[in-house]
């Protein structure tokens, strides 16, 4: 599992896992997030199960597994979240799980016993530590119905989930970030215009996002948007043709 | 394992993982148990319709047994003891009914269990290494620990439910037994019988039939069953001398 420090400033960090070189082919690769402060962190999008030995193995190299006081899940996927029940049994009792009000009894089918800390539509700010504040911003319908992207201010990051997206072929990965955007596309394509269904909701997402200072764009598949890849991932998907699944239904 | 590491975003870590054959070996055993219970209670499926028929068989023989006038009323007494057994089988069937549900909810608890006792594997074999300190491993240890801790605790109410599928399938076999006392009953009742004798022996000859079913049922189940409970207790062997060892070790 690859481990890649996204910013870092006292205590204040964010890192990025994935790439796992002993994942089975038919798993799909994901990227798992850690946000520290203090003596506290946020796992966002711990995994799925199937991730869960070498995420864990990973994370336990950063740091103690008792200061993880938050899982933030993004929606209600599998291979965001199918892992929650096992991070509940090294994690403290206190443990706080984040998710869309929409999804806490369908993601209860992981986990009958985890509580969670839901996330109204409108979003909500979280103190992460008395110094980081974390915005859960609403990304609804993009994909998933009840959806949430996570930005810090302060390390003007951006966690935007399934958005920015890309499924990249095992022979193909490198590193962990985008270094040529124009190539990077192909990878991305067909993953937005299939999975990201209204264009209203996207075009509020880009509305919304475009306000925020935003030097990595770090979503839950593939490469890590940053400095100027960041702007022309969002008016790339700005102009994309969207809910390509519609055809299907329309040619009948 | 494999390791870079710079201050900046170049950071990169590699972990590799390896797999132990510890859980393989619980999993293999487990899902035969699963899979003997499984039969055990497949062997049963038949019971309501086999009791049924039982119960449409003594009606018919009750009326026959009316028709006979005097020469009948030995045969209306077996018929209506076979309703007594009847009612027993049905009992036995509702708490048959109970029992498959619990069993099969241990066997998801089970297949849960297995499945976070695999990945936790995973992990320890991951933490065991100088990149992690005492308490990463301690965590993992005791976690996998406390998985196998649930798992026996969960074999040993497999164990119980198996005993209780093998009280119920002698119970059965006492019901069969019965029935096959009364249908050779009824056919010396029916050498008797005179004209009524062909009615008579239709009734036991049908009986006989029922038992024979009864009796392949309670074969088959005997089988499952015991298989299942020498499989629980050899599992429930293998679960805590793998948690003494690891309790020993950690």
């Amino acid at each position: 599992m690859k481990c890649v420090t996204l910013f870092r400033q006292d205590d204040h960090c964010w890192q990025a896992f994935g790439q796992d070189p002993d994942r089975p082919d038919n798993v799909v690769d994901t990227n798992q997030y850690l946000i520290r402060s203090g003596a506290s962190a946020m796992l966002l999008d711990p995994g799925g199960m199937e991730v869960f030995p070498a995420m864990l193995a990973a994370v336990t190299r950063e740091i103690a597994i008792e200061d993880v006081k938050a899982l933030f899940l993004s929606h209600q996927d599998p291979d965001i979240g199918s892992s929650l029940p096992l991070w509940r049994r090294v994690c403290g009792a206190d443990i706080k799980v984040y998710l869309s009000w929409l999804w806490a009894g369908f993601t209860s089918h992981f986990d009958r016993n985890a509580t969670f800390t839901t996330v109204p539509d409108e979003g909500m700010e979280v103190s992460l530590s008395p110094g980081l504040k974390l915005r859960f911003i609403p990304a609804h319908y993009l994909h998933s119905a009840g959806n949430f992207n996570v930005y810090d201010a302060k390390a003007r990051i951006l966690f935007s989930g399934d958005i920015g997206a890309a499924l990249i072929p095992r022979d193909r990965q490198g590193g962990m970030f985008v270094t040529d955007f124009a190539s990077h596309i192909q990878y991305m394509d067909a993953f937005h215009r299939r999975w990201m269904a209204s264009t209203r909701a996207r075009d509020a997402w880009v509305a919304q996002v475009s306000k925020l200072d935003i030097d990595i764009l770090a979503p839950q598949h593939g490469l890590i948007f940053k400095g100027d890849d960041v702007k022309r991932f969002i008016d790339w998907f700005a102009g994309l043709d969207i809910g390509s699944g519609i055809a299907a239904m329309a040619s009948k | 394992m494999e390791l870079g590491v710079s201050e900046d975003m170049s950071e990169v870590s590699n972990v590799a993982r390896v797999q132990t054959l510890r859980t393989d070996r619980i999993e293999a055993r487990a899902n035969g148990l699963l899979g003997d219970c499984r039969r055990a209670f497949h062997a049963f499926g038949e019971l309501d319709e086999l009791a049924e028929n039982l119960r449409i068989l003594s009606l018919n023989a009750e009326l026959a047994a009316g028709r006979a006038g005097d020469k009948g009323r030995a045969v209306r007494a077996l018929t209506q003891y076979t309703r007594e057994l009847v009612n027993r089988l049905a009992m036995i069937q509702g708490e048959m009914n109970a029992l498959r549900v619990r069993t099969f909810t241990l066997s998801s608890t089970i297949l849960r269990g297995l499945l976070q006792l695999s990945l936790f594997e995973q992990a320890c074999t991951l933490v065991n290494d100088d990149d992690h300190d005492t308490r990463a491993k301690s965590t993992v240890g005791g976690a996998f620990i406390q998985i196998m801790r649930m798992l026996v605790d969960t074999l040993d109410d497999m164990a119980n439910c198996v005993d209780d599928l093998a009280r119920r399938a002698r119970g059965v076999e006492e019901v069969v037994s019965q029935s096959d006392s009364i249908a050779t009953n009824i056919a010396i009742e029916a050498a008797a019988a005179g004209v009524h004798e062909k009615e008579f022996r239709t009734v036991s000859d049908t009986m006989r039939r029922y038992v024979e079913d009864l009796r392949l049922m309670i074969d088959e189940a005997a089988d499952a069953v015991r298989r299942a409970g020498e499989k629980g207790a050899s599992l429930r062997r293998l679960g805590l001398d793998s948690l003494g060892e690891l309790e020993h070790n950690g």
